[in-house]
């Protein structure tokens, strides 16, 4: 992959939490690419350390040591108020609940990021985004008048809507049922396919999983594998190499 | 539950000390107005107590008269009384309150308040009201005695020369002896002049006569019966106490006097209850909802729902305890603070030991607690009704009474408030003012209970000029989100907004109407001469004033106080030609040629009190007794005649004293009115250091001048209930900084920067000061307004609405609003992206 195609690049990335003997390191020597116009998912048991990866990649944590590149800008040495703009214009982001102001309307929510850097939506690719989000009728609406699935998709939306250079997406489908967490998962598949966006996904969810490109596994703050074009099986597996790996690793320890 | 109460407490650091603050404050007031109070008047009695004379006889006034024209008597009275069986000696003192002393300088002393008297050197030390300290006792014209403190606070010393004004003439006399107060009463610790006893009654009273007698007993005698005896001999022209009944008489005199100043700290006191206790209830509505989820784990658990409300309740005794405890002695430090400042200033007020009184501690307390108990009642009362499930649904809502209801009660008293200002303006004076004032109070409650119901809308319209951007847009919408929550806090600072714009209409009309009626009143009188500090002067100033050049015409103004009927009227009499010109004069009936037969004009208002018509007789009660007058003539209301007025020879018949209060001075034609001022001053200021010779510009601006002080006054005191009111907006806006602390995370992660996050809370606070500054604005100028004219014809001839002022006022509520918003936009902007958002 060239460096053109590159959307984030995480370059040695460690981040310790603590010191001494009770020094943690979450995240230990971490690089990995993420490609333009791609979607990747990252995966891992709790505790590998992949909720921090994807706060370092989006600029919400600084890495104790290494580099993050967005494009060709390093994030690890952007001061607090470029840092946020740069959130603000060129990265989206999706949580896993609690996405949107209640005191705004879906409409409002969609266009927040837009309104706090006082730029006008494009009215075309809003119409795009919000008619891919299928919620045209409930624009008007309040969060706490939608459903949680509806809640994720106008999340969505928000986080398309400045065309961000990446979206990120903290486990997305977590709260949500089967059947809506489809609805969210479809959206951002066709973000990528259709519009070239960029995602980078933190599931556990081998289904979720199964939507990206790409899946990168995570454990013990390391990289163990990836897997390109992955089908719930296929992730399913891996996991399971994964966690007999830890096993026999904490056995050998142990 | 108690314990649950206090570690609540000690978790929530924040909301306990705004809380504590509000209550402090409150108590403050109202402990510090006790032990204030408690303390000077404790003083005052001990000295009291310790020394009176055993019998003491005064002539009985016909009507209530000051200290600085006492009644008084001849003479032969004093060898009635010593005739009577058990008197062993009567001695006549006379002690009035009409004397002013220079300094060394030639201007007045300052008295910080204290008035000075002047008094006849004792025949009897034995019973004297003062004794020497040193020097021999003043004798004649040309010597005086000057009370120790007053005398060292001058600097002057025996032998030296001391100018003194009375109401007869300016003295310089020698300073012969310097004395102490041997008793106490009204003198006590007052500056105190002395003379020999024929010029004391020259110069104080201007005609021979005493003011009391003071008895002393044979052994053996019973001091209830001798005055008993005394008042049987001698009839109901004296009144006669003994010790123990002027002891009692001055405790009660000095308990109305402090009762007065006590009453009126005692009054902000609850205003900074009351507006502190909207901050109360908030905090406990917000802390109720926050805990919502813990409570309702509670109840699941098995806690019963007196339990929970106990929970709140006792959270809330912890803090008004604590609050009071503060209170009480932030209280007790400024009464401690007034009273050495008097010491600095050496005024030998007697001071005793800062009266703590149980009643002052039980009340402290009560009023602390009781009223955070009160205001945290309905919170508590909501957190009982928690449903048990609640703990494990997701968003808990606490229970809140319908606002259809509070739509009902509201819009009830809302009509009732219309009907009192109907009924208020329409009824007119004193009483129709008395009706809006109760019709204000309840539009004030009105609007409490309105205000979530009205708050969006006028905040949506008042935010208008503000823009749309995203910052404040969302600003807006938290300011509206918990409508019981903003108007509860906007509701404090109306209150107190309300009463300043309210005061500062009436303050201007009040200005205004006063220089109205002088333009009206004053004719060609183009000077006015007045005296400082005394009410009345020397004749002989207008006698001279006459030979003043460029002077066309000197008249004079002579005031005493009377009764007609139950009315308190003043006594004035005035000169042949006061009325054909200096002064202008409407006549309703009658003419002012009535004067010159012994007719009085009486005032309007008065003729239509009393139904009084020209030729009418009526009774009018002065020192002197009851005088049977007949009306001449009605006045239409005037600011210089408001009164009773009659001629300088019927004045004399009053009982009034030959000395001037006001003197009109023409000026003749040709003559520069400044020129002839300055003439004037040139004459007499040397003689008489303390008249004030004024043009008419400058004698309304002196009439002005009180209004001014009182506002002054008044506004220092509102500003209290203002900071408190700011107290409120800034635990509003933190504690919910708090609460929304998710919601903060998630708006910073998207890229709020921390510029737009403090406009956001900025604009939050502004809306809620706005809509607290604008309802307070409404209600005061409505009510101001209303009062005004409910009084047109009772001295508020004049509407002046001070829009600078009012606006000023706005302007300043905003950026108090934003000043409110820099502490909790500081915490906001602290908080970590990442905690935040993972924030339960």
């Amino acid at each position: 992959m060239s460096v053109g195609d590159v959307a984030v690049r995480a370059a040695g990335v460690w981040k310790r939490y603590g010191g001494g003997l009770t020094q943690v390191d979450a995240l230990a020597g971490v690089s990995a690419d993420f490609g333009k116009g791609r979607f990747t998912a990252i995966m891992g048991p709790s505790g590998s350390g992949k909720s921090t990866l994807l706060h370092c990649l989006a600029g919400l944590d600084k890495p104790s040591d290494g580099k993050v590149f967005l494009g060709d800008v390093d994030l690890t040495t952007l001061p607090e108020k470029q840092l946020t703009h740069l959130r603000r214009d060129r990265i989206g982001f999706v949580f896993q609940a609690f996405n949107l102001v209640p005191t705004l309307s879906a409409l409002e929510n969609i266009t927040l990021p837009l309104d706090l850097a006082g730029r006008k939506p494009d009215q075309d690719w809003m119409t795009t985004v919000v008619d891919t989000i299928g919620l045209m009728d409930r624009l008007r609406h309040k969060p706490s008048e939608l459903s949680g699935g509806q809640q994720q998709r106008v999340a969505c939306a928000r986080a398309l809507v400045s065309r961000p250079d990446v979206v990120f997406a903290d486990e997305p489908t977590g709260n949500l049922d089967s059947r809506s967490s489809g609805d969210v998962l479809d959206f951002l598949h066709r973000s990528v396919r259709e519009f070239n966006q960029t995602v980078v996904m933190v599931t556990h969810d081998p289904t979720a999983a199964s939507y990206a490109d790409r899946v990168l596994f995570l454990a013990d703050g390391q990289l163990q594998s990836e897997l390109v074009d992955p089908t719930a099986e296929t992730v399913l597996d891996a996991m399971k190499q994964l966690e007999t790996q830890q096993d026999t690793a904490d056995e050998l320890a142990g | 539950m108690f314990k649950l109460g206090l570690r609540s407490v000690l978790a929530h650091r924040l909301r306990f000390v705004l809380c504590t603050l509000a209550v402090t404050l409150g108590v403050a007031f109202a402990g510090g107005a006790m032990v204030f109070t408690d303390s000077l008047s404790t003083a005052l009695k001990k000295n009291f107590a310790v020394s009176t004379a055993e019998v003491t006889v005064t002539p009985t006034s016909p009507i209530e008269t000051g200290t600085d024209r006492p009644a008084t008597f001849q003479i032969d009275l004093v060898d009635r009384i010593a005739a009577v069986p058990g008197v062993a000696a009567a001695v006549p003192q006379l002690l009035v309150s009409n004397v002013q002393i220079l300094g060394p300088d030639g201007k007045l002393l300052e008295n910080y308040g204290l008035t000075s008297f002047g008094a006849a050197w004792p025949r009897d030390p034995g019973a004297a009201p003062f004794k020497l300290v040193d020097g021999t006792a003043p004798w004649g014209g040309d010597q005086l005695a000057l009370d120790e403190s007053t005398a060292s606070r001058a600097g002057y010393h025996v032998g030296d020369q001391v100018r003194i004004v009375t109401p007869a003439r300016a003295v310089t006399a020698t300073l012969t002896a310097t004395t102490t107060p041997a008793q106490a009463g009204a003198a006590a610790g007052a500056p105190l002049v002395s003379f020999d006893g024929a010029t004391a009654q020259l110069l104080l009273l201007g005609k021979p006569g005493w003011t009391s007698i003071t008895v002393s007993l044979k052994p053996g005698s019973d001091a209830n019966t001798v005055s008993k005896a005394i008042g049987d001999t001698i009839g109901d022209s004296v009144t006669v106490r003994t010790a123990k009944q002027v002891t009692t008489d001055g405790e009660h005199d000095l308990d109305n006097t402090f009762g007065g100043f006590g009453t009126v700290l005692l009054l902000f006191a609850g205003l900074a209850l009351f507006v502190g206790g909207f901050l109360i209830v908030n905090t406990f509505a917000m802390v109720v909802a926050q805990r919502s989820r813990e409570l309702a784990m509670l109840r699941a658990i098995g806690a019963s729902r007196g339990q929970i409300t106990g929970t709140v309740l006792a959270e809330s005794v912890i803090i008004g305890f604590v609050g009071a405890t503060l209170g009480l002695l932030v209280g007790i430090g400024v009464a401690a603070g007034i009273r050495f400042g008097y010491e600095l200033l050496d005024l030998r007020i007697p001071t005793a030991s800062l009266q703590v009184t149980p009643t002052t501690i039980i009340a402290s307390y009560v009023i602390g607690i009781g009223v955070t108990v009160a205001a945290a009642a309905p919170a508590a009362r909501r957190a009982g009704k928690l449903p048990p499930v609640a703990a494990m649904r997701d968003d808990v809502h606490v229970p809140e009474r319908s606002l259809l209801v509070r739509l009902l009660i509201g819009a009830f008293m809302l009509l009732m408030a219309v009907l009192f200002f109907g009924i208020g303006v329409s009824t007119g004076g004193l009483p129709g003012a008395v009706l809006i004032t109760l019709g204000t109070g309840t539009a004030v409650l009105a609007i409490v209970m309105l205000n979530p119901i009205i708050s969006r809308y006028v905040v949506r319209a008042l935010m208008y000029p503000f823009g749309r951007k995203a910052p404040v847009t969302l600003g807006r919408r938290n300011a509206e989100r918990n409508p019981r929550r903003t108007s509860a806090t906007a509701s404090a600072l109306m209150i107190s907004v309300g009463l300043i714009s309210g005061l500062l209409v009436i303050g201007a009309s009040v200005k205004a109407s006063i220089d109205k009626s002088m333009v009206d009143a004053l004719g060609t009188a183009e000077i006015l001469i007045t005296n400082d500090g005394t009410p009345s002067f020397s004749t002989e100033v207008g006698d001279r004033t006459a030979k003043i050049p460029g002077v066309q015409a000197v008249q004079r103004v002579r005031q005493q106080s009377g009764e007609v009927g139950r009315a308190n009227v003043q006594v004035t009499g005035v000169s042949d030609g006061t009325l054909a010109g200096p002064v202008t004069t409407t006549f309703d009936a009658g003419s002012a040629a009535a004067l010159d037969a012994g007719q009085a004009l009486i005032p309007r208002n008065l003729a239509k009190t009393l139904k009084l018509t020209v030729g009418k007789p009526f009774d009018l009660k002065t020192t002197s007794g009851t005088h049977r007058l007949t009306v001449g003539g009605i006045v239409a209301p005037n600011r210089q005649l408001n009164a009773v007025v009659v001629s300088l020879p019927t004045y004399a018949t009053l009982g009034g004293s030959p000395s001037d209060n006001l003197l009109y001075v023409e000026v003749a034609k040709g003559n520069q009115v400044a020129q002839v001022r300055t003439g004037i001053l040139d004459q007499l200021r040397k003689d008489y250091p303390t008249l004030q010779v004024r043009d008419q510009e400058a004698y309304a601006a002196v009439a002005r001048e009180p209004v001014n002080g009182v506002l002054i006054a008044v506004g220092f005191l509102l500003a209290m209930a203002i900071l408190i009111a700011l107290l409120g907006i800034v635990n509003t806006l933190a504690l919910g900084v708090v609460e929304r602390t998710r919601e903060i995370g998630l708006l910073r992660a998207i890229g709020m920067d921390r510029p737009q996050l403090s406009r956001m809370l900025r604009v939050e606070s502004i809306a809620i000061t706005l809509l607290g500054a604008f309802l307070g604005l409404a209600i005061g100028v409505a009510f101001a307004t209303a009062v005004q004219s409910a009084m047109v014809d009772d001295g508020l001839a004049v509407r002046d609405i001070p829009v600078l002022q009012l606006v000023i006022a706005v302007v300043l509520a905003v950026v108090f609003g934003v000043l409110a918003a820099v502490w909790p936009s500081r915490r906001a902007a602290r908080l970590d992206v990442l905690q935040a958002i993972a924030s339960e």
